[in-house]
Formats: structure tokens, C-alpha cells, sequence
């Protein structure tokens, strides 16, 4: 056994000598002919017999050397250099088939890495394919996302069996606050004591909870994020153990989390959920259920549970009637709706440079194998066999493929970064992007496959070309029908398919020029804005709030450097509060036909502040809002939508709340520029001003025009009043409305890009089946030149071709752009959806570009020497 | 060339195998000897003999080594190796089992020679 491996690993390594076996077939001739002459032939006769009975001795001699083992390992080396020198010499070709494959392998991966991550990779916690977050479902309004109280928490954790964890969470905002650290706003979650051995999480400081923790009458403890901890303490070990007062009421520290943790999402600290005598009500909805399923136990079996559960509790207690449950993954639950929409619409539209992709690739392989068939043919007639030739082209796809993958990896790799750090203020933190890399693999067989596809299928039929005939006329007639026939189409669906995804990008284009050009009567640069948030502890009424505010805004305006300062409900473009309003002698009926519009509470001086004209009468006073003085400014468009054809001045309104509370009659005191209050809404609602005083909210947004960085100062002056108020959410206006629009940004970006690769790739394509048609036509071209054809009928003669190529695939392309810009239309990013001058405009460059493709081998074939031309071959 | 009837995929090394147990041969004696035995039955085609003796030394079932002929030529004699001689009654084995059973299934009764 082991002597015969030893043999057969000899003679893979040494070879024989070619000598030894001419001399062996010698001796053989020689010992036939011998025995002929002993037989009584003459010697001639035997010599000519001997040979006959012999056969090929070159058949003889391969055949025994195919018997070595390895043999074929020779010729593959062969075929690679063969191959490589292929590469190199037609280096352009070459390099447009690998960067194509490159962009549709990459771009396909990262974009597939992106949607798994978002849509379905279970969340990166121990059990996360488990992990689901369970929330109260009202049926009649289709709302799956109601939270839940804590008596029926408590009460679903008690009766249920499927889960091995059931916890809840509380979010809210808190103010934390000791000596000597400026008050802050962070993001908490009052949570149940299990929540972190749910995510099998451990301290990197102190302690987590212990299950005492949530008890009532437990004392008041508090876990710091890492990030808090490095920001607000300096890293330092001995913050356990220290007093801290969590919007005014005093807590210790117990621990810090490590890096990176913030579960659920984006949470900074967390402290128990401790029962209080107004969460014990049934009807005070605050909680969101997380919890792990037991192994085994699916989704559909965790939510017949709960509903059945939820069902029992609903005939029992009034406040949960019609009430059900809905379980979700938290993909499900966080990313649904237009998320997931921009996530499709993203899969669809590198979907289609994978096509597009593919196309080219087919395009340029086949228009290549006909110029190789006269190659095939050449080699086929010296003796290679059809399973050689194949092999050949294997080899040669493969190295140029791995080419591509290569580079695709790379792209995706840098792709997936690039997206991690767009959205890394936004996205939950849940969300891992990681490079997958089994798409990618999926992906690399998919383009590789398709290059083989049509690199070989073409060359293998023209390998079994009638070799004469080929090597007689050259390629140029075989075959060009059916090839010139099937890349016509492949031109065609390319460009349709790119024109889809340029009026896409072109969509996207245009609603972040919009965003960028709302409101340009404001200096957002040298706009500062920052929230207020009084406590209800410290302010218990509408008295407290107002006196706060109206002996605030003093003291913004004293501040160094502010030119002008306001106090509003929203700062321009940054959203608004909607409100039904009944105009004055004209009663509707019914209350859900009442027309809705959006305001904004404001101080007098806010105009001023964001430059916001006055058309007609006058800004607040400080007598307005107050009883008996309910004002209001509307904006022009405003006006013109609920006065139309009337002057707005003097007439009167009233509001109702969500109780249906009818309010005050409010009479219009004056009429502004039209303002862009929600940048995100497609259709915005009619906007109006009202006093602060009419509203006397506990949360405000204190605007300031200045031309250094008031922040400091800011802060100052809300703590010279209330050192234990943090201010919100500070933001330059311009930077606070950039990131209103990030997903136009990243997302216009990546169609951006995406159609641009698409461009460049239909028409790299268009240019290889031109080009080659062109070169097949040479002489053909020659003749006519030198019959008299002037350049112009040469160009038309080339483009012809191309240009009704790219006009039936634009008229297909525009055919498919509407519904697919119909599904853009859903995202509620202010995406105004199909525009005429979107299509007409991408079109028109689509064209240009195209046509760009066609003419430049047109004007290489226009300018041929005739003479060279007729002898070209 | 006369015809030979047909040898049945790897019977020709059966054969080779089974000459050469009997003493180290050279290609134009193991030609000779396999048509003499079956009486001009079976005519080997060097086009054949060769690539099943190499393929035999690849396997390390025989092994080549030149030496002197009959005549006092150079020649490349092959004999068998231990591992070949194993081979050999392998091969015999299957052999045996698959012409008795197809003896049967053809109706004959064939005689067993060994």
C-alpha cells in the first residue's frame, strides 16, 4: 500500500525520459519485423507491414504519457500563462471586466450586509435570535406599538411559560445632577432588575442590579453607561458609591456598563423600576416588554400565548378592552416602515447594478469570444481537443474573476465602514454592521457564473464552427447575427435599468437641493437654539412656567455678543404642534372634518431672531395670550389656504384640544412670509404663530442670533435662574437641520452613486458592442469611404445602431421608472415623488451620454484611410 | 490490422499482470506470448500495450528495468512487483466470480480452471 503511494508520488514528481520510449518502440518495430522475415517477407515488404500494424507512434507516445499520474497538471500551468498573457494584452478589456465585477460584487455585498443587519441579523447579544420586544396591540387602529402598564406586566410575567426572560423598561429623559458638575440631560431606563442578566451583561465597575433593587422602598441606586462615566466623571473608579441627585431626587452609584452598552437602544443610565402608586394604574401605559424566548419556542407560539393571556385580562379590566399583544423581533419592531422601505428600495436599486453588472460583462465576454473564434479554430485545427479549449476559458474567467472578487471585497469592506460611520449618530445602537461574508460569496458566484455563461457558451459553439470555413473569411461572418442580436439587447435592458436608477438618485438630488434651500431669509450659521425642559416638581403651574420664561429672555438678549434672541416651541424647520381649528362663521359639524394646522408657540422678538418678514399688521405684544387677548399670526400660504380670496386681518378662530375642547375665539393680529416649519412633511399643514403666553408649555426652545458661540453664556444665564436646569439638545440651526436630512444625504448619496456606476457601465457597454460591430465592418466601411461616403454618412451608418439601441431602452426605462418612483413617494423624507423635470433631465443626460459611447468609435471608423481599411482584417 | 475481439475495459491488465507472473518480459513478449497463448485469439495493438504497461509502472504493479534480449538487443524488460502480484490475484478473484455468474446467467457451465 504504502510502496505503491511511494511509486505513484515518484512519477508525479520525476517524468520519464522521451528517449526511453523511442527506444522501446524501436526495439519493438525492429523484433516485428524480424519475425516478418522469418515468416519469408522481403525486407521492405516487412519493414512497410511492420510500420501499418503499428499505427500513430505520436498517438502511442501521448497516450503513454497521459497515463502519469498528474499529467494535466503541466498543461494547466500552460493554460495560466497562456490565460495571463491573454489579460495583459488586451489590458483594457481586461480591466473594464474586472472593475465591473468589482462594483457588482461589492456594492451587492455591502448593500445585502446593510439590509441583513437592519431587517433580520438577530441582535448581537448572547440569545439574540430569541430576543423579542413585546408591546400592546390595538387591533381597530392597526397600532402594534402601544406600551404596556405595570400591573399587566406584571401579570403577563407571572402566567407565561415560553420565556426564559420577561423584563420591562421605562424611558424617559432625567435631569442628573450634584455639586460641582453643571446639570445634564440624559437618555434612562427605569428598568426591571433582570434586564442585564437578560443580556448577560456584567459591570465593568461596581455592580449591576440585584433583584432587591426594583422593590418599592428600595434605596434609589443608579448605573452609569461607559460613556457617561468617561464624559461626566472622567473615568474615575471611585464613582461608585457617590451621591448624585437624579432630577432633584437623590441616588448612588452603584456601577458602570461596559463599552459600547447601551440596551435597549442608546440608554445612558438606567436605574430600577420601582412601583409607584401611578404606575400601579392599569391605564398609565408606559412600559416596553423585552424578553427571551424559551429555545424552541417561535414567535407565533410566544404571541398566541401573550394574546391569550392579554384576552383574559381584557374581559376582566375595563382599561384593557380590545387590548392585544404583538411580539416582535426588533427588527420588526424599530426598523418597519419607511425604514424598511429605504432599505428595499436600496436592495432594488443594487439589484440593479448587479444586473447591469452582469449584462456588461455578458456583453463584453461575447463580443470578445467572436473575436476569438477564429483563435479556437486555429488551435482546434493544430490538435487541441474541445475539452482543452473549454478549459482555457475556465481558466481565464477565473483569473480575471478573482480579479474582480478581489477588489470587491475590498469595496465592500470600505462601503459597510463608510455606512457605519454615516449612520452612526442615528442608528440604533442594536444595529451592528459587520461585512458578511457568505453574500459575498453568494454574489461572487452569481457574476463569476455569468461571465463563464456567456464567455464559453459563445466560444463553445463557435469551436464547433466548420474550422475551414472560419479560418478562410474570418470571424467577422460567423456568427455576428445571433451575437449582434442578443448584445443589442443586453444594451437595451441596461440602459433601461440605469434610467430607472438615475430617476431615482435624481428624485433624491433634488429633495436634498430643496431641504438646502428652505427658509433663506435665516442666517442658520449664526443661529443658536437649545431646550428647556422645566421639571413639574419645581414648576407646578402655568404661573411658574411663564414667570420663568418671561424673566429668561431679558437675560438672553443682555447676553455678549447676541443680537437678537426668542423663545419658540420649535426653532424654524425643526418641527411644529398640530392642532383642529373651527374658523369663526363657519361651524363644521362634524368634528373629524375640522381642517388641522400646525403652530408654533412663540415670545414676542422671535420674528426678528429668524428674520421671518412681517407682510401686514404687527408681531406680539406682551399683553397677548393673556386672558381675554388670544392672538395669532398666520403665515401667507396659511392665509391664502383658510381665507382664500379674503384679507385675514381681524378674523377669528378657535382651537380644540384632544378632548375636543373648543378654546378661546383667536383673532389673527398679523401675516408673515410663508416659513418651511417641518422639512420633513410633504404636504405641510397650514402654519400659524400663537403667544407663549397662550400656551405656557414647560418645554421651550430658546433661539439666539449671535455672532460668536453663546452656549456657554446661554447656559449660564438659564442656571442664573435655576442652577439645577441642564439645557437640551444644543445645535447650530444649519447643523440641527443637516441632521434633519441625513437620510436624504446618505441615501441620496448612495442612489447617486449607484446610478452613476450604472451610467458608466451601460455605457462602457454600448461602446464594446459598437466598437466591435465597427471593427467586424472595417473593410465594409472602407469601401463605402472609398465609393464616395462622406464622414457624416459613416457616423450615422455606426450610430444608427447604438441610437435606437439607447431609444427603445429609454422608452422601456421611463415605462419603469414611475411605479418604481411610486414606492420613493412613501418615504415620509419630503421626497415630492414623480417630477417631470426629474424624468426629462436624467433622460436627456442618459442620452447624451450614450450617444457620447456611440460616437466615439463612429469617429474612429469615419476616419479610416480607406485604403488601410479595404485590407484590414 | 486484423481484428481482435474486443477486450473488456481492464482486461487487458489482467492479462499483462497474468504474463508477466510467469517471468520479466519486454512489451514484444508479452504482445507475442498473450496471442500465442489464446491461440491468435487476442491481438494486443501496441497502441494499446504500451499505455497499459506504463499505466501498470504508474500503479507500481510492475516494474521496468532494461536489460539484454534473446538476441542481444537493448531492452526494457517488465516484471512484476510484490504489490502487483497481489493485484493479480485480486483481479483473478473478480474475475472468476464474474464469469461463473454470468456463466449462469448465459446458461453454460463453464469450467472453473483454478
Amino acid at each position: 500500500m504504502i510502496s505503491e503511494l511511494l511509486t505513484r508520488i515518484r512519477f508525479l514528481v520525476f517524468r520519464k525520459k522521451r528517449s526511453e520510449f523511442d527506444e522501446e518502440l524501436r526495439f519493438h518495430l525492429e523484433q516485428s519485423i524480424a519475425a516478418k522475415v522469418a515468416e519469408g517477407l522481403p525486407a521492405a515488404e516487412a519493414r512497410r507491414q511492420s510500420m501499418v500494424e503499428f499505427g500513430g507512434v505520436e498517438s502511442a507516445r501521448d497516450e503513454c504519457e497521459r497515463q502519469r499520474p498528474g499529467w494535466w497538471l503541466g498543461t494547466v500551468a500552460q493554460d495560466v500563462r497562456y490565460a495571463l498573457r491573454g489579460i495583459r494584452a488586451h489590458r483594457w478589456f481586461s480591466a473594464a471586466i474586472i472593475v465591473t465585477l468589482a462594483l457588482g460584487i461589492g456594492l451587492n455585498t455591502m448593500v445585502f450586509t446593510l439590509v441583513n443587519a437592519v431587517l433580520y441579523k438577530p441582535v448581537p447579544v448572547p440569545g439574540g435570535d430569541r430576543l423579542v420586544s413585546i408591546q400592546n396591540r390595538l387591533a381597530s387602529r392597526g397600532d402594534t406599538g402601544i406600551p404596556v402598564s405595570y400591573p399587566d406586566f406584571e401579570d403577563f410575567r407571572a402566567q407565561t411559560t415560553q420565556f426564559e426572560w420577561f423584563e420591562a423598561t421605562q424611558d424617559e429623559g432625567v435631569v442628573l445632577s450634584e455639586n460641582g458638575n453643571p446639570p445634564h440631560e440624559y437618555h434612562v431606563a427605569y428598568a426591571t432588575a433582570g434586564l442585564f442578566g437578560m443580556v448577560q451583561t456584567k459591570a465593568l465597575l461596581g455592580r449591576p442590579f440585584a433583584p432587591a433593587d426594583d422593590h418599592a422602598g428600595a434605596p434609589p441606586v443608579v448605573v452609569l453607561s461607559y460613556k457617561v462615566w468617561r464624559d461626566r466623571y472622567a473615568g474615575l473608579q471611585s464613582v461608585i458609591g457617590h451621591q448624585v441627585r437624579v432630577n432633584g431626587q437623590p441616588a448612588t452609584v452603584i456601577g458602570v456598563m461596559p463599552e459600547g452598552f447601551s440596551f435597549p437602544s442608546g440608554v445612558e443610565l438606567w436605574m430600577p423600576l420601582v412601583p409607584t402608586p401611578d404606575l400601579a394604574k392599569r391605564d398609565n401605559r408606559q412600559l416596553r416588554i423585552y424578553a427571551i424566548r424559551k429555545p424552541g419556542v417561535t414567535l407565533r407560539q410566544a404571541n398566541v400565548e401573550l394574546n391569550g393571556i392579554a384576552a383574559r385580562l381584557a374581559s376582566q379590566f375595563s382599561a384593557d378592552k380590545d387590548l392585544g399583544v404583538s411580539v416582535l423581533t426588533f427588527q420588526q419592531r424599530f426598523n418597519g416602515g419607511s425604514i424598511r422601505t429605504a432599505f428595499l428600495l436600496m436592495l432594488a436599486a443594487v439589484g440593479f447594478v448587479l444586473l447591469i453588472a452582469c449584462a456588461d460583462v455578458a456583453n463584453m465576454m461575447l463580443s470578445r469570444s467572436l473575436v476569438r473564434q477564429r483563435e479556437m479554430s486555429i488551435r482546434t485545427a493544430l490538435g487541441a481537443t474541445r475539452w482543452r479549449l473549454i478549459r482555457q476559458l475556465l481558466i481565464e474567467s477565473v483569473l480575471l474573476s478573482t480579479a474582480g472578487g478581489v477588489l470587491g471585497v475590498g469595496l465592500a469592506e470600505s462601503g459597510v465602514h463608510w455606512f457605519d460611520f454615516s449612520t452612526q449618530t442615528i442608528r440604533p445602537s442594536w444595529i451592528e454592521f459587520t461585512m458578511d461574508f457568505t453574500v459575498f460569496g453568494y454574489f461572487a458566484a452569481l457574476c463569476i457564473l455569468c461571465g463563464l455563461l456567456f464567455g464559453i457558451a459563445p466560444a463553445l459553439r463557435s469551436s464547433k464552427l466548420d474550422v475551414a470555413s472560419v479560418l478562410k473569411d474570418g470571424a467577422h461572418s460567423a456568427g455576428r447575427r445571433r451575437g449582434g442580436w442578443l448584445s443589442a439587447c443586453l444594451v437595451v435592458f441596461q440602459f433601461a435599468l440605469t434610467l430607472v436608477l438615475l430617476t431615482g438618485a435624481g428624485i433624491f438630488v433634488r429633495a436634498l437641493l430643496t431641504s438646502l434651500s428652505i427658509n433663506p431669509f435665516i442666517p442658520s450659521t449664526q443661529v443658536t437654539t437649545a431646550r428647556v425642559q422645566l421639571p413639574a416638581t419645581r414648576y407646578k403651574d402655568d404661573d411658574s412656567r411663564e414667570r420663568f420664561f418671561d424673566e429668561l429672555l431679558p437675560r438672553l438678549r443682555e447676553l455678549p455678543g447676541v443680537s437678537s434672541a426668542g423663545i419658540a416651541s420649535d426653532p424654524p424647520g425643526l418641527g411644529t404642534v398640530g392642532q383642529q381649528i373651527e374658523l369663526e362663521h363657519a361651524p363644521i359639524a362634524n368634528p373629524a372634518q375640522r381642517p388641522w394646522i400646525s403652530f408654533v408657540a412663540q415670545t414676542p422678538g422671535y420674528l426678528e431672531t429668524i428674520h421671518l418678514p412681517l407682510l401686514q399688521g404687527r408681531d406680539f405684544n406682551d399683553t397677548d395670550g393673556s386672558a381675554h387677548h388670544e392672538a395669532a399670526m398666520v403665515t401667507r400660504d396659511a392665509a391664502a389656504h383658510l381665507w382664500p380670496g379674503q384679507n385675514p386681518m381681524g378674523k377669528r378662530f378657535r382651537t380644540f384640544d384632544d378632548k375636543n375642547k373648543a378654546s378661546d375665539w383667536i383673532t389673527v393680529v398679523g401675516i408673515t412670509a410663508d416659513l418651511v416649519q417641518e422639512i420633513q412633511e410633504n404636504d405641510p399643514k397650514p402654519l400659524f404663530f400663537v403667544p407663549y403666553r397662550q400656551k405656557k408649555w414647560d418645554n421651550m426652545a430658546l433661539v439666539v442670533e449671535s455672532s460668536g458661540d453663546p452656549l456657554q453664556s446661554m447656559r449660564k444665564a438659564v442656571q442664573s435662574l435655576d442652577p439645577e436646569l441642564p439645557i437640551i439638545d444644543p445645535f447650530r440651526l444649519n447643523d440641527a437641520i443637516e441632521h434633519q436630512t441625513w437620510f436624504l444625504r446618505v441615501f441620496g448619496r448612495i442612489f447617486t452613486g449607484f446610478a452613476l456606476i450604472a451610467m458608466m457601465m451601460a455605457s462602457v457597454g454600448i461602446y464594446a458592442v459598437i466598437a466591435h460591430a465597427t471593427s467586424s465592418r472595417t473593410q465594409e466601411i472602407g469601401v463605402r469611404l472609398a465609393l464616395g461616403a462622406t464622414m457624416r454618412n459613416i457616423l450615422l451608418l455606426v450610430m444608427k445602431r447604438g441610437l435606437w439601441q439607447i431609444g427603445v431602452g429609454l422608452a422601456v426605462g421611463l415605462a419603469a421608472a414611475f411605479p418604481f418612483t411610486r414606492a420613493m413617494k412613501s418615504l415620509p423624507f419630503g421626497i415630492a415623488g414623480s417630477d417631470p423635470t426629474v424624468f426629462v433631465v436624467v433622460a436627456v443626460a442618459l442620452a447624451l451620454v450614450g450617444m457620447f459611447a456611440c460616437w466615439l468609435p463612429a469617429r474612429r471608423a469615419a476616419g479610416l484611410d480607406p485604403v488601410k481599411a479595404i485590407r484590414y482584417e | 490490422m486484423p481484428t481482435s475481439t474486443d477486450l473488456l475495459q481492464g482486461t487487458l491488465d489482467l492479462l499483462i499482470l497474468q504474463t508477466l507472473s510467469l517471468e520479466p518480459m519486454h512489451g514484444w513478449g508479452v504482445a507475442q506470448r498473450i496471442q500465442a497463448v489464446s491461440k491468435d485469439a487476442l491481438q494486443i495493438g501496441q497502441g494499446s500495450l504500451y499505455p497499459a504497461l506504463y499505466r501498470l509502472e504508474y500503479k507500481g504493479w510492475v516494474k521496468a528495468e532494461w536489460g539484454n534480449s534473446e538476441n542481444n538487443r537493448r531492452a526494457k524488460f517488465y516484471r512484476l512487483t510484490d504489490a502487483g502480484r497481489r493485484q493479480l490475484e485480486s483481479e483473478l478473484e473478480t474475475w472468476d466470480r464474474l464469469s461463473a455468474a454470468i456463466g449462469l446467467v448465459l446458461g453454460r457451465t463453464v469450467e472453473v480452471s483454478r
